[in-house]
């Protein structure tokens, strides 16, 4: 008995052992790989050449994550330990983690090393071609230097655009969900077909309905063509507008009308342009459709009782809406909202194919921004300071994210 | 439920004539709005069918035509037979995107349910951190791994190759989560007894909780083969010569080089819609699942 005991601590201790150094090799080769060096193919040419750099240029990015390494290793190895003596939990913590084992690798590599890297470079200046420099927070700072330096507004303007984006497009799309829901919410012929009508502009590629509203902005496209029908109604004549292209700005065009003008030094007092509002009703298209989905699923757990009292009450159906349908959609109709912000703050495909940013910075976006920094479309090659912009809107999404989670947390109290 | 809510809606209780008038009059109101919306929903797709078969005068004739003058199908040959050079050819693209997409699609149900597995069933030391720190993964933006995986693809030597997607694309928090949600609700006994007659965790995976779970895994699986399919910015940073590309990239190169040729354009953005518009309408039933699953119950 007494030797069996010592056998099982003695495979323990070692397991434990086994355990920490391979977690430790494990994160050091993550971090290796993602080690802030000099890039280039010179480095790059073969396996010593870049170790070489890497004892050259990134030895504190290593310790510090080695530090993280033996913390980690220790952490778990104590858990192996103590876990090894009784064969069942032995045999649960073996089958679990290899069941864990492709997900925690994959994103150990392709998750957390490359944001190790990424918060790292974006205390530097980096262009691959040379080691990162250490520059502080001078890439964050630039981020806001456009609050007062017009000539470095993108990033400052690519927010300012977001957020007229999330003002106009999230309500809209939200309404324009629950009204496609609630239509589609009753009992009738052809369902599933007219679910999958709806449903369709959604599923759809965004470079393939982009590419399709880009035609339709031409200046001789079907928009143009609508208003012009309209107008024809009403007996006025319509001046074909280069929708993608016009970077005045809605309050600017009232301004105009009466008589007034905005300075290009005050262009955030412009409002969003009408290129940028063309991409909002293109977007709109594409994500109420979505999210009718959402709230489809959300009505049918609605119960029906609840419509049978109201109408035996003599409520029409108008009021039914308002008393029982949107107070109970309520923790969803949060949920889109939130899932829209952030949706909108990651807005990309559309501005790459339909304006880069264009005209004048009013459809500039911030991962439009942080693409064409880090491979330097517009000037040098930027790494760090994309890195610093992605980080920045990380933060306001996590914000968002959290608003989230309290928002659905005391809707659903509700019940 | 439907006979109880036609009922409600259609003959208030304690009328003895339902008026039948009012009642198809907004029965037809209501299929009109219907048709209405649903015209609206569809018309890019009308008219970027129609104008894929319009000559390139008449694709940005003003004002424009509703159907073409003469049907011009060998727009579509055209396009098919689209030489960029250094092996670029549109069956190629084609080939790409739905090789990448089906190979994404199945690695990612196979490693998911297995993570899935874990958070589910089993029960280790650390498990719950693991799906925190999962859970938190979900939060983090497409911009921040956008530039250091560009990056490591390139110390890796993987750019311009299929792996560079493939790798990342393996797993997802997403499909974890849903398959994780959906295990739970699968009732244990029947893996209990199995573990009574000694199966290992493997075979119960396999042989009793994956036939149980397939509906959950074909909504994965069609999740995935969308959301790649319809990947964009990945495979613009990390695939660059033109036998590599992907559909989407293609496309947007197709906008750049054929500027006024909007018809061949369309033809290429038709290509690229009318498999996931397919797929999407022999499944639709998995897709809106997993949308509504992923989000309400996210």
């Amino acid at each position: 008995m007494q030797k069996q005991m010592g056998n099982t601590t003695r495979s323990g201790n070692l397991a434990a052992i086994v355990t920490f150094v391979l977690i430790l090799a494990i994160v050091l080769g993550i971090a290796l790989l993602n080690a802030p060096t000099r890039g280039g193919p010179q480095v790059m040419a073969s396996a010593s050449s870049y170790l070489a750099e890497v004892g050259k240029t990134a030895i504190p990015f290593m310790i510090a994550v080695g530090i993280l390494a033996a913390v980690l290793g220790g952490i778990a190895a104590n858990v192996v330990r103590r876990e090894w003596a009784n064969p069942r939990r032995r045999q649960a913590l073996i089958v679990g983690y290899s069941f864990l084992a492709p997900y925690l690798l994959v994103t150990l590599v392709f998750t957390v090393g490359v944001i190790l890297f990424a918060f790292y470079i974006s205390f530097t200046q980096y262009d691959i071609f040379s080691a990162p420099q250490w520059v502080n927070l001078e890439n964050y700072a630039k981020a806001f230097r456009g609050l007062t330096d017009p000539i470095q507004k993108a990033f400052i303007q690519s927010l300012y655009n977001v957020f007229w984006y999330a003002l106009i497009v999230v309500p809209i799309q939200t309404a324009a969900a629950i009204f496609l829901a609630v239509m589609l919410n009753r009992p009738m012929r052809f369902r599933q077909f007219f679910r999958m009508i709806f449903y369709a502009p959604s599923v759809t590629s965004s470079v393939v309905i982009t590419l399709i509203f880009i035609w339709f902005y031409l200046k001789t496209g079907y928009i143009n063509f609508l208003f012009a029908k309209v107008f024809g109604l009403v007996g006025l004549t319509w001046q074909n507008v280069n929708w993608l292209g016009d970077p005045r700005g809605l309050i600017q065009l009232v301004v105009q009308a009466f008589g007034g003008n905005i300075p290009s030094t005050q262009w955030y007092l412009r409002g969003p342009s009408i290129a940028w509002c063309a991409i909002m009703f293109q977007n709109i298209f594409t994500t109420a459709p979505t999210f009718m989905i959402m709230f489809l699923a959300a009505l049918q757990d609605i119960n029906p009782t609840l419509y049978e009292a109201a109408s035996i009450d003599g409520a029409s159906g108008w009021n039914q809406f308002w008393k029982i349908t949107l107070p109970l959609l309520r923790p969803i109709i949060l949920l889109v909202v939130v899932l829209g912000t952030i949706g909108a703050l990651q807005v990309f495909d559309q501005v790459y194919l339909a304006t880069q940013g264009g005209p004048l910075g009013t459809s500039q976006v911030p991962v439009f921004l942080v693409f064409s920094e880090a491979l330097g479309k517009q000037g040098p090659i930027q790494m760090g300071y994309a890195s610093a912009l992605a980080f920045i809107l990380a933060v306001i999404i996590f914000f968002f994210t959290f608003l989230q989670r309290r928002f659905l947390e005391t809707g659903t109290e509700m019940y | 439920m439907s006979t109880t809510a036609k009922n409600v809606n259609l003959a208030p209780l304690g009328q003895a004539n339902p008026r039948p008038a009012r009642f198809y009059l907004s029965m037809a109101l209501r299929y009109l709005v219907l048709i209405a919306i649903g015209l609206v929903l569809f018309t890019p797709f009308i008219l970027a069918t129609l104008g894929s078969f319009k000559t390139d005068a008449e694709i940005i004739a003003f004002p424009p035509k509703f159907l073409p003058q003469n049907w011009l199908v060998e727009n579509w040959a055209k396009v098919w037979n689209t030489d960029l050079g250094q092996g670029g050819t549109f069956p190629r693209w084609l080939f790409n995107t739905a090789f990448l997409a089906v190979t994404v699609a199945v690695l990612e149900v196979i490693f998911c349910s297995m993570a899935a597995y874990s958070f589910a069933r089993l029960k280790f030391p650390g498990r719950d951190l693991v799906f925190n720190f999962m859970l938190g993964t979900l939060m983090i933006p497409g911009a921040v791994t956008l530039i250091p995986g560009f990056v490591l693809m390139g110390k890796l030597h993987l750019l311009n190759t299929f792996w560079s997607l493939i790798l990342p694309g393996m797993v997802s928090a997403g499909g974890i989560f849903m398959l994780t949600q959906f295990f739970k609700s699968i009732p244990s006994d029947l893996e209990e007894a199995a573990l009574i007659d000694g199966a290992s965790h493997l075979q119960i995976f396999k042989d009793v909780i994956l036939p149980l779970a397939r509906p959950a895994l074909l909504t994965v699986f069609i999740l995935q083969f969308q959301a790649m399919w319809n990947a964009f910015l990945q495979p613009l940073l990390y695939l660059n010569t033109p036998d590599k590309y992907v559909l989407n990239v293609a496309l947007s190169i197709f906008q750049q080089q054929f500027k006024a040729q909007w018809n061949l354009t369309l033809v290429g953005a038709m290509f690229n819609a009318i498999p996931v518009l397919l797929l999407f309408f022999i499944f639709s039933r998995y897709y809106i699942e997993g949308v509504a699953y992923a989000g309400v119950k996210g």
